[in-house]
């Protein structure tokens, strides 16, 4: 593992659980931070336990430790653990750390220099700010799901945890932000991320066009909702007979410009019904591309999608295969060549081969290519404890007596 | 210090949505009105950091997270506009050609520079510019990035950040490959997870792709800046958009690496609407709308409402309690959630679910949206000037209790090409 990656020497207590939390951690400890996970035994079910694949996939590069904190010997411990802290970070309800002795005020009362950031689903304040979310929550309150999907639907939206990355991703960024502020002012502070606020962000040239001119957004397929673009769809190529949803080959073809359209009717063997005069401007092939995505789909459907897209792409047509997991774990060359997606040299103990996709931040000097695997339930408690706040063996093992670690 | 000129010619009739540019020998200071006309510091986390912004679709993203949280940010154009200032949506103004709202929401808090890189006094400022810079941000490509001498640059400014942001990355076979957010959500994946059974695989709704891989270049941008303050050292960053997208997929790898400890007969799971992976979470039709509806954390909450509503059918079975019959557990339950929720109105439902801790959500259109009781407690649409348009604006994603965020006046084209020639000393050589 690299000695010296960017944020190496960098203190992240982590109370956060699921995936928005763990992912702005998991981007932190990739880039070198020592980021504590804090978990407990009551805890550790569904996404909590370390051995469940969704922990696996956001808890790497990470130390353990098991905190009991409805039992009052731990909390000593837990707020000592603030006191060390560059970043504290959870994404409980408002008011749990509060009650727990940890929340913002006391531990900057303590430790000044501290980036507190609490990501929960509302934020704190307003009428809605106890709402229990989770990505899909968001998505809908968010204005997503209504605007991606097909016109006269407003059932089908991403089809992922979106959110939840990008609430992560923002978290990390606040996070990186209020470091460069207390870099030059010494003073830490407070950073309250709302995932909903994150969420509504990305429909935000929709929501400036509609206090603008009061127009109302809504889906259009895989269209460009604005701008003037066809072909721009998906279309099936050549399949398994009758293939299920899942066997189903599909391409991606955007031409974005005039030129890109004569590349694609050349490729096409400038068939006749393209050579209409009609096709020859972006208005009138948007107008038409009902009729355009039809006459496609029928040329696309007879070839293998990735040698299209090969054709497509060195006549200068943008195009991509439409990729599921299993094309990008074996097929894709570009992941290959360098190697983002690779088994865990640090294999575990308990669960054996663990499996990485690399952090896709490629620093020239400072590269982050280590990568620890996933730490059983309390796994570093002694390591943490004397690392951060220089206890002794035996002063671990009263803790771990008392019920305090686990 | 020269106050840079009113760039709305509104003569600060509106002063509270008034930001000017100071200019100082070595940074720029953001300074605002506040509502008394008093000009007070913005000290926004970033600020007194200066960036260069060289960007397209796939980092400007990435940009404006440093510009709004208070950095120097300085974007060239070339002579006539950035060709970004035509993307849609538009609005008209009076006497002024269509604005683009796109633009107003991806440039905001920059300061615009006409940059003519055809001529020799344009390419000398472009590295002079460069040469000033802390951070810069650029995209394959993008205006004056294949112009600039970048080895020189870094040897002349040891600590200085460049963070590039690509397509595909600088090497491998699909480097050169063209990829617009349809094609790269493709290939990243994302596609494949969004669509119904009935529909073609769908991309998300606007520019949500390049919105991944912007924020990753904000992160890096940020990670080496703070670790060239702590050694002393700049350094490069590379990003490929297809690397950020595959490591934002969720389940999507999840699935095909730990299949057998998810017990899945499959590594794929096909695009399912807005069916989660779970089975646990999908939109249904109610009255008046639709609505996100999950029996999740507590499936024992969800079901003693359903019993209260005499709604639970056989749910009471022992049977669905078995941990082997989890799967079963959802199926059944979702099936009498949708036929529980096809005659409620869903606003209320969803409050009403949200008062008992269930997560639901109701699917709002972009317009309840924009007039939603959360977003307006907590002020969180913001003025915005955008021409002569006095608009209401999203706001920041997260609120920093000592670092405000701020909303200035969206530029013209190369308004602040005169103040920042000054700032770099330009023609005083």
């Amino acid at each position: 593992m690299s000695e010296k990656r960017p944020l190496e020497g960098l203190r992240v207590l982590d109370f956060s659980h699921v995936l928005a939390g763990p992912f702005a951690t998991r981007v932190l400890g990739d880039m070198g931070a020592d980021v504590v996970k804090i978990n407990s035994a009551s805890r550790a079910v569904g996404a909590n336990d370390p051995t469940h694949p969704y922990y696996l996939m956001w808890n790497r590069n990470k130390r353990a430790l098991a905190l009991d904190m409805a039992n009052p010997e731990s909390r000593p411990l837990c707020r000592a653990l603030c006191e060390q802290a560059d970043v504290v970070i959870d994404n409980f309800s408002v008011g749990v750390l509060d009650r727990w002795g940890v929340g913002y005020d006391a531990v900057s009362a303590v430790n000044p220099g501290v980036i507190y950031v609490q990501m929960s689903g509302m934020g704190d304040g307003g009428p809605w700010s106890k709402y229990v979310t989770y990505a899909p929550t968001i998505h809908a309150l968010a204005g997503l799901t209504h605007m991606t999907g097909v016109p006269g639907r407003e059932d089908i939206g991403i089809g992922f945890s979106y959110n939840d990355h990008q609430a992560g991703l923002h978290g990390a960024f606040a996070i990186l932000a209020a470091l460069a502020s207390r870099q030059t002012s010494g003073r830490g502070q407070r950073v309250d991320v709302s995932q909903f606020e994150v969420g509504v962000n990305f429909a935000g040239p929709s929501l400036l066009d509609f206090f603008a001119t009061g127009t109302k957004a809504r889906p259009c397929g895989n269209a460009l909702p604005y701008d003037l673009a066809a072909p721009h769809n998906v279309y099936p190529c050549l399949a398994a007979e009758n293939p299920s949803v899942a066997e189903q080959r599909w391409i991606a073809i955007a031409c974005m410009t005039d030129e890109q359209w004569a590349s694609l009717k050349r490729l096409m063997g400038n068939p006749q019904w393209s050579e209409q005069a009609q096709f020859d401007g972006v208005e009138d092939r948007v107008a038409a591309a009902g009729e355009i995505d039809a006459r496609i789909a029928l040329w696309t459907s007879t070839q293998e999608a990735y040698v299209l897209m090969k054709a497509c792409q060195d006549a200068g047509v943008p195009a991509g295969v439409v990729q599921d997991g299993v094309d990008l774990a074996e097929r894709d060359p570009q992941l290959k060549a360098v190697n983002f997606l690779e088994k865990m040299a640090d294999v575990s103990p308990v669960l054996g081969q663990t499996w990485v996709d690399h952090l896709p931040i490629h620093f020239s000097r400072t590269p982050c290519n280590g990568y620890r695997r996933v730490r059983e339930l309390g796994e570093d408690n002694a390591a943490v404890l004397e690392d951060w706040l220089g206890l002794s063996p035996s002063e671990i093992d009263a803790a771990a007596q008392q019920g305090a670690l686990k | 210090m020269t106050a840079a000129t009113d760039n709305n010619g509104s003569g600060g009739a509106e002063p509270v949505f008034e930001l000017f540019l100071i200019g100082l020998s070595s940074h720029m200071l953001r300074v605002e009105w506040n509502k008394e006309g008093v000009m007070a510091e913005f000290n926004g986390a970033l600020c007194k950091v200066r960036v260069l912004d060289l960007t397209d679709e796939r980092g400007i993203y990435g940009a404006k997270l440093l510009a709004d949280l208070g950095a120097d940010v300085v974007r060239p154009e070339p002579p006539g506009g950035d060709p970004l200032r035509q993307r849609g949506p538009h609005a008209e103004q009076a006497g002024a050609e269509m604005t683009s709202l796109w633009f107003a929401f991806f440039g905001t808090n920059r300061r615009f520079f006409t940059l003519d890189t055809n001529t020799q006094s344009g390419l000398q400022q472009l590295t002079e510019l460069a040469q000033n810079a802390q951070i810069i941000l650029t995209c394959d490509h993008a205006l004056g990035v294949d112009l600039l001498d970048w080895e020189t640059l870094q040897a002349a400014n040891k600590s200085q950040v460049v963070i590039n942001t690509s397509s595909f990355g600088s090497k491998g076979p699909w480097k050169d490959f063209l990829a617009p957010d349809l094609v790269a959500g493709a290939l990243g994946g994302v596609a494949a997870t969004t669509g119904d059974v009935d529909t073609p695989p769908l991309k998300g709704f606007g520019e949500l792709n390049f919105m991944v891989s912007g924020i990753y270049g904000a992160i890096a941008a940020l990670a080496a800046l703070y670790d060239a303050r702590e050694r002393g050292e700049g350094q490069r960053a590379d990003i490929s958009v297809h690397e950020t997208l595959v490591s934002c997929l969720e389940h999507v790898l999840m699935f095909y690496w730990y299949s057998q400890q998810m017990m899945r007969p499959d590594n794929v799971l096909p695009r399912q609407g807005a069916t989660h992976w779970s089975m646990a979470y999908t939109v249904m039709k109610g009255q008046n709308g639709s609505i996100m509806v999950t029996p999740t954390p507590d499936f024992d909450n969800q079901l003693a409402w359903l019993i209260e509503e005499d709604a639970h059918d056989d749910l009471i079975d022992p049977m669905y309690m078995e941990p082997e019959n989890l799967g079963l557990r959802i199926e059944r339950t979702m099936t009498l959630l949708a036929k529980w929720i096809a005659d409620k109105d869903v606003e209320p439902l969803f409050h009403e679910a949200q008062q008992r801790h269930c997560p639901y959500g109701q699917v709002l259109p972009v317009e309840a949206v924009a007039d939603n009781p959360q977003l307006a407690a907590r002020q969180w649409y913001q003025p915005y000037r955008v021409g002569d348009m006095s608009l209401q604006s999203p706001g920041a994603p997260y609120h920093f209790s000592e670092t405000p965020w701020s909303l200035g006046v969206l530029g013209r084209p190369g308004q602040d090409t005169r103040q920042i020639l000054e700032d770099i000393n330009w023609g005083q050589r």
